[in-house]
């Protein structure tokens, strides 16, 4: 088989067994891999009712027939599971190196259910698999957690196997169920958004580790190599890709912020003064970089791995890219670089969601400047700014200790707590991204939309060359979210392939390397498959219409440009063009046309 | 002719270990490249696969690259029965850069887009 592994390791923590699987043939045909494949064992697994914090929630690693096989910017993973921060499918992706070790290790998915009734760790090795206590890790933060579990195996294995084994670990958010705690591996990446850090956390499941020497089979090896010297050629005339290699996503804050649309001040502005100086994306290079850092198989090494000269911030950290530098740092009045390194370096030790972490901090912020929210409360003063103050409550949140503790359970929970559920800037309960909606109206649909609550990396931004006429972008929206389907199945990294380099090239890199003669048709019936299958996972787990909205401070309170977003208009349109009725329940049509009438049956 | 590296401009993709496996074995395996690269968070050292030692040697050490300490059988490129890297993981035969291609073309220099890689005289 090529680019399949054709294998999946099942480990159920509650009995202590595990099982290796065939990865069924229908699945690979229907579902391609990554997001899909989990999604449809997911579905088919679970209740979506099921309490996502319950041990009868499923946590699936997958990775997809193109990871592992040196398909430039093709070395990620998707993390697919119920979500305790929506209620709604999760499907974050992540890069690093852990998807090619799963597939070196001869899996295309690790599916793990159940619960330990201790702190466990995993251990994969080839076909040797061990569940180990992980009662010292309890508690310690994420790259201690892999230090620590590095020291060890060093008894067992040489400094070279121990630097190709990839770590995955939760940090104190997640062994403490805060509701968007993140996955994280290889020492700074993050399965950030939906929370499943929590999930992990619910099922006493400290870390994986995971290693394999392995091969993964590429059908035509001549044009594959080919392909890939092209790629880089192409790559290189590409001016957005080099802006990616220079400066990975921090030459994002400051023309978002010139353009005015800058998440800033929880949503109330576009624009936020202090991140002037990030115009000049060599600022934040010059100041915080220490080495660019790809993730398996990237020629763009868009990450930068950074530090600061403070002692209480030892070692390095992994960004901040620009969506955590827009909700820690403008969005939350914070403008000096060093603290948003501080916060975002916080968030990956403590193993929380940055852009949630953001969103739940600044409506605090908002809440209490306005003063709905006393000081009381909290023990101390928290406006927009406060940098000390927010350190301080990220590690509480983490910990769920004082305020901390209702902040752990999400923005809606807060802002409704203290009268104003409107202050939340968040969508099924998961925090905005950076880019403010006011800015081009399309992109609150993108959000309003998205199965998995307010996030960006499911559709196409309507910055791109081709994405920019107004009158095509509901038409779009749709076409991209099926594509970005496949992209997350296949898997390859959305930042590279999500707008200049698409279409075409994840359809030869499929054909050449997996040897099926796949065609676009059947590329988009599977990412429409996919999104639908995810829209009546949510439909079955009580999600709604009412649902696909935003917060009304974009729909009502023009901030930027003196724009609001019309959600109104374009959603029926966007229902329409999915073929789905004004309630936004797919028709028995397109359940036809789609396969999927067993699977939509009485939504 | 000779592979220079600039670790300095190394990323860690280790798309030529991708090509080196390709190249000798028609399929992507790491454990199966003529070069490796170790990667740790504020340094990343591709090192390529050297001549084969019977027996380990005693000047087991740390060696300085760039201010950095670093365990001497890292950065050593012999294919040595102490360590793990530079073997077939299955008959444990020693493997060594061939200089692929003919004529020579080293395919991990070509690969290295980051330029950590060159050819020198
Ligand atoms: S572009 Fe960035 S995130 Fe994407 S694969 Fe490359 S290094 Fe990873
Ligand atoms: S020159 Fe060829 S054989 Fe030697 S390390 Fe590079 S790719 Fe491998
Ligand atoms: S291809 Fe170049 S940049 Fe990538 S790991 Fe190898 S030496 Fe480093």
């Amino acid at each position: 088989m090529f680019g399949w592994k054709g294998k999946m390791l099942r480990i159920d923590l509650s009995r202590r067994n595990c099982s290796v699987e065939e990865t069924p043939s229908d699945l690979i045909r229907d579902y391609m891999g990554g997001r899909g494949a989990g999604l449809k064992i997911l579905f088919d697994e679970i209740d979506p009712m099921t309490d996502p914090l319950g041990p009868e929630n499923k946590l699936i690693f997958a990775t997809g027939p193109l990871v592992g096989t040196g398909v430039p910017a093709g070395g990620r993973y998707i993390v697919v599971s119920k979500s305790p921060l929506s209620g709604a499918i999760a499907n974050p992706c992540c890069g690093g190196y852990f998807g090619p070790n799963l597939k070196f290790a001869g899996y295309d998915l690790l599916i793990i259910e159940g619960k330990s009734s201790e702190p466990v760790y995993l251990f994969i090795r080839n076909d040797v698999v061990e569940i180990r206590p992980a009662g010292q890790l309890w508690g310690k933060w994420a790259t201690e957690t892999e230090r620590l579990i590095r020291s060890e195996m060093s008894e067992d294995f040489d400094e070279w196997e121990l630097n190709n084994m990839s770590i995955v670990t939760i940090g104190p958010a997640g062994e403490n169920l805060v509701k968007f705690a993140c996955i994280m591996s290889d020492g700074g990446r993050a399965a950030g958004r939906s929370g499943l850090g929590a999930v992990m956390g619910s099922k006493n499941l400290k870390g994986l580790v995971v290693s394999g020497t392995g091969e993964v089979k590429i059908a035509d090896v001549g044009g594959f190599k080919k392909a890939v010297m092209d790629f880089f050629e192409e790559g290189r005339a590409n001016e957005t890709l080099e802006k990616r290699r220079r400066w990975g996503t921090w030459s994002l804050p400051g023309r978002a912020n010139k353009t005015g649309t800058q998440a800033a001040l929880n949503f109330q502005s576009g624009y936020f003064e202090p991140f002037t100086k990030f115009e000049d994306p060599d600022f934040i290079r010059d100041s915080i970089r220490v080495r660019d850092e790809a993730c398996f198989g990237c020629p763009f090494a868009c990450s930068k791995r950074s530090r600061i000269e403070d002692l209480a911030y030892p070692g390095t950290t992994k960004g901040p890219e620009h969506e955590s530098m827009a909700l820690l740092g403008s969005n939350c009045g914070i403008g000096d670089l060093d603290d948003i390194y501080r916060a975002n370096y916080l968030c990956n030790e403590l193993g929380m969601d940055t852009i949630s972490a953001g969103a739940i901090i600044s409506c605090a912020m908002e809440l209490f400047e306005k003063g709905y929210l006393p000081e009381k409360d909290i023990g101390y003063p928290l406006g927009f700014g406060s940098n000390e103050a927010m350190f301080q409550l990220m590690r509480k949140i983490a910990l769920r200790e004082d305020f901390g503790d209702l902040l752990a359970e999400g923005g809606n929970a807060l802002a409704r707590k203290y009268g104003h559920p409107e202050l939340f800037m968040g969508i099924k309960g998961m925090g905005m991204p950076a880019w403010h909606p006011q800015g081009v109206e399309v992109i609150g649909l993108q959000y309003a939309t998205n199965n998995v609550g307010g996030c960006h990396t499911k559709a196409t931004l309507p910055f791109y060359e081709g994405r920019k006429d107004p009158e095509r972008h509901v038409e779009l929206t749709k076409q991209d979210q099926d594509y970005i389907a496949v992209v997350d199945s296949s898997v390859l990294c959305w930042i590279i392939y999500h707008g200049p380099l698409w279409g075409e090239k994840l359809l030869s890199w499929l054909q050449i390397t997996t040897g099926i003669d796949y065609t676009e048709n059947d590329l988009s019936l599977i990412g429409e498959r996919i999104w639908n299958l995810e829209r009546i996972f949510n439909l079955k787990a009580g999600l709604s219409k009412k649902d696909d909205r935003l917060p009304k401070r974009i729909t009502d309170e023009p901030r930027v440009k003196n724009q609001v977003v019309h959600l109104d208009r374009m959603l029926p349109e966007y229902y329409k063009l999915r073929g789905w009725d004004e309630n936004g329940i797919p028709t028995p049509e397109k359940l036809q046309q789609l396969g999927l009438e067993k699977e939509g049956a009485g939504i | 002719m000779r592979i220079k590296i600039d670790h300095l401009k190394c990323t860690g993709c280790k798309l030529c270990e991708v090509v080196c496996s390709l190249q000798h074995t028609e399929a992507v395996n790491l454990w199966r490249s003529r070069i490796r690269v170790f990667i740790k968070e504020d340094y990343c050292l591709p090192v390529i696969a050297g001549p084969y030692t019977e027996a380990m040697c005693n000047s087991k050490d740390v060696v300085l690259v760039e201010g950095k300490e670093i365990d001497g059988c890292v950065v050593c490129r012999a294919s040595c029965p102490a360590k793990s890297i530079f073997k077939e993981p299955d008959t444990a035969i020693p493997l060594k850069c061939d200089f692929c291609g003919d004529p020579p073309d080293p395919q991990c220099v070509a690969w290295c887009d980051a330029d950590a890689l060159t050819i020198c005289d």
